[in-house]
């Protein structure tokens, strides 16, 4: 299993063994196929950051479940902050090895 | 390391995107057609309305044919929401000129999406995209051939009657 990316509060890694990828949060790590990680990936992306600071969004809270609802999680702020940073970070190491595998 | 990603999706994560927000203008589209047919229904240009229920029906197959593409290479196709559908237009001349101008920003994301795959070589969406490349050549022939009716039958009473009577003959002359 290789380390995908590393961000504040999460790590991704891949395992090409099965084929799959596993994301470590602070209290559990959780294994997601490709379609999956888009899936994630998605929910990440829409969340709108200005609404925790513009008083849209009172408490700061994010709630997403992944894998069909068999995990759910509240992010805070700087988690969500973080997050995107950390689905960036991950999927440009994805398409940073696409494109070593590609020219070897 | 494998490249996982490759194995699950066939287009490139980027282009992508992309292609959902492309599914979001055709639906948008779609309604905004719909829209425009309500008004012709209204107005008694019941050829202009058919008009429109047609091209409402085409935008709709077009988000389909993105949506299958997009699920058929490994990726996840997102349903579209539609909101800020206009219904207020002033004249059978104002809608096809929106249609027109409608058309024209579509061409435009198309073309964007293209340069994207070359960027990125993605060369299987490029060659899927080159079908709505003759696509939007077509739509926005048949848009202005409406608006080239205006100028020669005018925009009000019989004229306009008349004009809604050639509508059914604007579209696709160059493919049928
Ligand atoms: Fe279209
Ligand atoms: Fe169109």
């Amino acid at each position: 299993m290789k380390v995908l990316h590393q961000s504040q509060f999460f790590t991704s890694y891949q395992c090409d063994k099965q084929r799959c990828f596993f994301i470590e949060f602070p209290h559990k790590t959780i294994q997601l196929g490709f379609c999956q990680f888009l899936a994630f990936r998605q929910q990440v992306k829409e969340i709108n950051l200005d609404s925790h600071f513009n008083g849209q969004n009172h408490h700061g809270l994010e709630m997403l479940m992944l894998c069909n609802r068999q995990h759910f999680f509240v992010f805070n702020t700087l988690e969500c902050i973080d997050l995107k940073e950390f689905i960036t970070g991950s999927f440009a190491m994805l398409e940073l090895n696409s494109l070593l595998t590609t020219s070897v | 390391m494998k490249d996982l990603v490759r194995q699950n999706l066939s287009i490139h994560v980027d282009v992508m995107d992309l292609l959902n927000k492309q599914i979001e203008k055709e639906a948008h589209s779609s309604s905004a057609y719909l829209a425009m047919a309500s008004w012709c229904d209204h107005n008694a240009l019941s050829n202009s309305a058919d008009f429109f229920y047609e091209q409402a029906a085409e935008e709709r197959e077009h988000m389909m044919k993105i949506f299958r593409f997009i699920n058929d290479n490994g990726g996840t196709a997102y349903s579209p929401e539609v909101s800020g559908v206009n219904h207020d237009f002033k004249s059978l001349e104002e809608i096809f000129e929106t249609a027109l101008d409608q058309e024209i920003a579509i061409t435009k994301s198309i073309h964007n999406i293209v340069g994207k795959c070359r960027k990125l070589n993605d060369y299987t969406t490029e060659y899927f995209l080159q079908w709505f490349i003759a696509e939007q050549m077509e739509e926005e022939q048949t848009m202005r051939r409406a608006l080239e009716l205006f100028d020669l039958m005018g925009t009000e009473g019989l004229g306009l009657k008349l004009l809604d009577e050639r509508i059914p003959q604007i579209r696709n002359k160059s493919t049928e």
